[in-house]
Parts: C-alpha cells; structure tokens; sequence
C-alpha cells in the first residue's frame, strides 16, 4: 500500500521540521505549505490525503484556505486538521462549521495528533464533502 | 459638580441641627449645595442614585445608630468621603470609626464654618487619594494577570518546540542514541514536562481568576476518575514507593461533574500528597457518602507525609501560596495546585477543606452533587408550581457504522449534543446529560414539554440539523423518535416534589431499558442504608458502573 500523503501547513518552519520528522518516523510522506496562498496551491498539485492547518498565516489564514478548499469540489473531500495555539472556546466550533474534520490546540502532543490523523484518514472516501 | 456647587448630603434627624449645621456651610463658603435627610434608609437611596461629594453623617439615626450607620453607608458608597458629625463626644467611638474607614469625627458643638468647610475639603482630597491608590491597585493586578496569561501562552510554543525535538532525539527518530545519551534526555525531557505542566497551571489560574474556565457536567462516577487518577501517577508512587490506595463504599452514586476538571482536582490533590509523602509512606483517596449530607458525594486524599503547618493552614488555598517550610527542599511548582483545584471544585458547587497534623499526615476532602435527574428536571418540567401539561420523551440514537475509531465516535457524540442543545427551548426542554465517564454517547435523549404533535416540528429540525452536521454524516445512520411520558396524577396533597421525582424516575427506567444499563445508574435513588457502606472496595475491583453498554 502506497504511503498516505499529508499536507503540513504552518508558517513556523520548526514546527514543520519536527512535525515532518514525526510523521515521516510514522510512515507518512509529507509535504509543506507556509502561508494560506501556497497551501491551496500545494492540496492542488499533490492532492494529499489529509491536511493539517494552522490558522494564524500569511496570504489568506486557515479559515479562508477552508473556504477555497470547501469551493473545490476535487479538494473538498480531502480532511483537514486544523492545528493552532488559538482559543478553542472562541475557534473550534467556527473551524468545523468551515469544513474542518478535527480541532487541536497547539502545543498538541504527539500521540493524540496521531490519533487525530489515523482517525481522519480511516474515513471511507465521499463521506467529507460538504452538502 | 455642574454647577460649580459642592454637593454635601447631610444626614441629620434633629431638624434643629440640621438648620445649624446648613447655616455653618452657607457661612464657611458660599459654594455649597446641602441637601438633608433624615433617616439613614433614605440616605442610602439618595447615595445610590446619586452620589454626594461628600457626606456629613449623624451616628444617632431612628433607623441605625453608631458604627453600624456608618459602615452601612460606606459598604454601598465606598468612594464617598463620609465625615462623622455628632454630639456623642466618645473617643473610642471616634478611633473606631475612624479605622473602618470614616475620613473625620467631628463634635456639632465645636466646629465654626470655616472649620467645617476646611474638614470637608481634606476629606475629599483624602478620599481622593484613597480612590486612585485603590484603582491603581486593580490595575496593577489585572497587567499583572494578563502579563502572565501572555508571557505563559507565549512560552508554549518555543517549549513545545523543544520538547519536539528532544523526543525526537529520544526516539532515534534522527540516528541512533547511546544509552548515556538517552539517559540524559530522558531528563530533559522530564524537566520540560515539569515547565509544560507549570505553565498549564498558570494558565488555568489567570483563567480562573477571569472567570474564564467553564465546566460540562453530567452524571459521572468518580470511582473511574479516581481510577483514572492513581493509573496516571502509578509512575510517580513507585518511584518513591509509596503506597496507593482507593477505598469506595459500595453503591455510590453517580455524580454531577465534569470528568475531566475533576481528574484535574484529583491528580492536583494526589500529586501533592506524593510530593510530600516520605519514601514507603503512603497515600488513600476515599470516596463515600455522608449521611448528615446526602446531596453530595465526599472525595479525600489523605496522606502520610509531613503535614500542614499551623502558620500555613489559613493560606494554603490561596493562589502562589508555597509553604515557607517546603521552600528549602521541595519546592517545586508556582503554588497553584491548591487554588485551581478549589476553583473547580466551587465550580461544581462543591466544596474543599482540608486537616492536617503536623509531622503525620494532611487529609484534602472535597464534594461533588450527586447526579439528581429531578433536580435537573425542576426548572424545566414544572411551571407556576405545577407540572406541565404533557410532556415528551424524544430519543436520538447516533449509529456509527462498527469499526469506527474512538476518535471519531467522540467527535460525532460532540457534534449530536451540540445539535440537540440548538434544536430545544432551554426553559422547558431538557437533554439529559451524558452518563459514565469514558465511552462517547450514542443514544440521546431530551425531556420535552410538549405534546407528542407538536413534538414533530422539534423532531423534524433535529432531523434537518443531525442531517447536515459533517461528522455524523460520516459516522452513519442516526435514528429519531418520540414517545409521550405518562404523566403522575395531580392531587392536592400530593407535593409537586413527589410529582417530578415520579416523572423522573419514569425517565430513569425509560432511559435504562433503552441503554441496558440496568444497575447504579440511579441519580434519583435514595441513599443506602448505613449498614450497606462499611463494606471497602480495593484499587482492582472494577466498579460496577464501569460495566458499560458494549
């Protein structure tokens, strides 16, 4: 089975390196974005299979890499993570309500973001798009 | 004043006095508006509605006399300098008051006008002063609050980019690690762990404060929680090899927590006994009901460690509160632990309280309400002192499809709450909260007070919402349905208490046939008999409300 593709998208190139470290140690191929523009770029060229979002970004933040995800109807279907230090009293709800398939606060440890993938990924194919 | 006019309220019943004291003003200084009253209830309206520049008071009113007219006045107006203007020539009088807060005492009969005018004015500017100083204080705390809540939300993320790459060093992620190397690691990784931990604390202290942090109760029992606990900290006993034990009288009711604000308190309370419990002490937390105070389940933490000193007893609560004894040798964290666990416990509306011998032992209680589904069924299900006229049970079941990871079960279980929550009027439906601790929910169900027709227009919107809510789309079939609830037959002698505990136990059988989860799940039973709870249940036994549906 071909190793399942994810999209990071951070503008902290550490978080990036050791988030790709990570995931690579766990057996996934990784690629990057560093701003909302190249991100949207980056899900058309490489079509991952899942993306994990920050919100706090140049070029366009996470709510509006959502938005243009969500209008793309090849792009739509791909989960997305959203990853950020924001509060998630005031965050959570409007990022799912964007599209988003899960919600984690920054710093999040590692084991529950790896949760969060497998968990995302093992979704049968179709079932994310929006009505 | 608007009108250039210093405003004096004086509050004087003797109209002769009154007269006096108003030509005094008019004579020291032209500038003066006086207005007088003559009781001290009507003085605190006037106060409140408007506020003087300052305040000439009497202490022998007709209703409150002395200090208590005094304090009563500076309780409601504490920026309004109050001068006190008697003819009781008593020292003791004038240092009291004086102490409480008053700006001056002064004798009717020994003042002139410029006196009086001069009095007033170094009053004002006192109080003034006092003013500023007092709002300059708040100021301070709250940059001093949002300093930290900033500084620590700022070093999250460079910690956590450390702790990143040290256990990605630590895992080999990066090339092989000798085992020295790992060694050392492993401490730094323990060190950041600590930092991460302290800065979490402080976090949920500026929060606290703020009045930020909230809680989502159901009914829970805390034998899992306390479970919880002591399996989390299991490392940190036997590195000390202290003992860990839990002791849970039998039957204990389901509680009105959130599960994890209380594991916080837990792990808070527990983790301090561990700190201060010598190598091979040891450690119980206990959970038990009280007969003298049935509403709620009691918690404690009791340990063998070295106990509270008298000096410290009064401030251990209070937030940064470090024990000036442990200072030397066991410091370690802000001083936080105590208070965030009295918040959350307040919170639930509990309570925290702790006895402590010195050199033995300290035990930390606190209590949580008992999961009362009548109680919640109250305010919803009755209406003028009656029961509602017909009522509803409407019940939704989520069915993921089997396989579904955890993770997302969770998330759609979110998701249906937050639908339904949405779809009911919150003053006459109810959801029934989530029950046990662990697994998500996957049958819901709403007391509605309404007629099983009406009831359609609710059921259908919670259809159209369920339907358009992405993680339960994903996760599969959802089922909605609706059965009217047989209502208990009103007499007059008949307490409309009795009448919502019917209700809510036929909820209660309704609800349990529905999870075929026939036993503990009794918010609304009786407590047991004494004889019943001197039996101990040990760490291993399961508790029985963890048999969940599978």
């Amino acid at each position: 089975m071909p190793k399942q593709k994810i999209l990071i998208v951070d503008d902290d190139p550490d978080l990036k390196k050791g988030l790709n470290l990570r995931l690579r140690a766990n057996h996934y191929d990784t690629v990057y974005a560093s701003d909302g523009f190249s991100a949207v770029m980056m899900a058309q060229k490489e079509r991952p299979n899942l993306i994990i979002l920050d919100i706090g970004l140049p070029a366009g933040d996470g709510f509006v890499v959502l938005e243009r995800l969500q209008k793309n109807a090849a792009l739509a279907t791909i989960p997305v993570i959203v990853l950020t230090a924001r509060d998630p009293q005031t965050n959570k709800e409007r990022t799912l309500k964007a599209g988003a398939t899960a919600f984690l606060q920054k710093p999040a440890d590692n084991a529950e973001l790896l949760e969060a993938i497998s968990a995302a990924l093992d979704q049968p194919p179709g079932t994310m798009a929006q009505s | 004043m608007d009108n250039g006019l210093m405003n004096v309220l004086l509050i004087e019943d003797n109209a002769g006095d009154a007269d006096l004291v108003r030509l005094r003003l008019l004579e020291g200084g032209s500038h003066v508006y006086v207005s007088c009253v003559d009781r001290l209830s009507a003085a605190l309206a006037s106060v409140a509605q408007q506020p003087p520049a300052v305040v000439l008071l009497d202490l022998t009113l007709p209703d409150s006399n002395g200090p208590e007219a005094f304090r009563r006045l500076h309780d409601q107006a504490p920026g309004v300098p109050v001068v006190i203007l008697t003819a009781v020539d008593d020292e003791e009088m004038a240092v009291k008051t004086v102490q409480q807060g008053a700006q001056d005492y002064l004798l009717k009969g020994q003042v002139d006008g410029k006196q009086l005018i001069r009095a007033i004015r170094c009053a004002m500017d006192r109080q003034a002063l006092l003013t500023s100083l007092e709002t300059s204080r708040q100021q301070q705390l709250q940059f001093k609050d949002e300093f930290l809540s900033h500084v620590s939300h700022e070093m999250r993320s460079p910690l956590a980019s450390i702790h990143q790459f040290v256990s990605i060093l630590f895992d080999g992620l990066a090339g092989p690690v000798p085992a020295e190397q790992r060694d050392h690691l492993e401490t730094i990784l323990k060190s950041i762990n600590q930092l991460q931990a302290m800065i979490h604390d402080l976090l949920e202290a500026t929060r606290a404060v703020s009045g930020k942090v909230r809680i989502e109760p159901c009914g829970i029992g805390v034998t899992e929680v306390i479970q919880g606990a002591i399996t989390l900290l299991r490392s940190a006993t036997q590195e000390k090899q202290i003992g860990l034990e839990l002791v849970v009288g039998p039957s204990l009711p389901l509680v009105y927590a959130d599960a994890d604000r209380v594991l916080q308190v837990l792990i808070n309370l527990i983790g301090n006994a561990i700190k201060f419990t010598p190598h091979r002490g040891s450690i119980m937390a206990k959970a038990w009901l009280e007969d003298v105070d049935p509403g709620f389940v009691y918690i404690s933490v009791s340990d063998t460690g070295r106990g509270i000193s008298p000096e410290a007893k009064p401030s251990i609560f209070e937030r940064m509160y470090q024990e000036p004894a442990a200072l030397d040798n066991i410091r370690s964290g802000l001083g936080l632990g105590l208070y965030i666990a009295k918040e959350l416990v307040e919170l639930h509306g509990g309570r925290i309280w702790f006895t402590s011998q010195l050199g033995e032992g300290s035990i930390f209680t606190f209590t949580l309400p008992r999961f009362s589904l009548a109680g919640l069924l109250t305010p919803v299900i009755t209406h003028q002192g009656r029961l509602r006229e017909a009522l509803v049970l409407i019940k939704v079941e989520v069915s993921p499809p089997p396989g579904t990871s955890a993770f997302r079960r969770k998330a759609a279980s979110l998701c249906c709450r937050e639908v339904l929550q949405h779809c009911i009027y919150v003053d006459r439906d109810l959801v029934l909260p989530g029950l046990g601790n662990s697994e998500p929910d996957e049958i819901f169900f709403i007391v509605a007070s309404t007629t099983l027709q009406r009831a359609e227009v609710m059921l259908t919107r919670i259809r159209e919402q369920l339907e358009r809510c992405p993680e339960l789309k994903a996760s599969g079939a959802f089922n909605v349905s609706a059965s009217s609830l047989e209502l208990p037959t009103a007499h007059d002698e008949v307490r409309l208490e009795k009448l919502v505990l019917q209700v809510a136990e036929h909820v209660t059988d309704t609800v349990v046939l529905a999870l075929r989860r026939p036993q503990n799940f009794k918010g609304i039973s009786k407590p047991k008999p004494a004889d019943g709870r001197t039996g101990k249940r040990r760490t291993h036994a399961k508790a029985k409300n963890s048999d969940r549906r599978r």
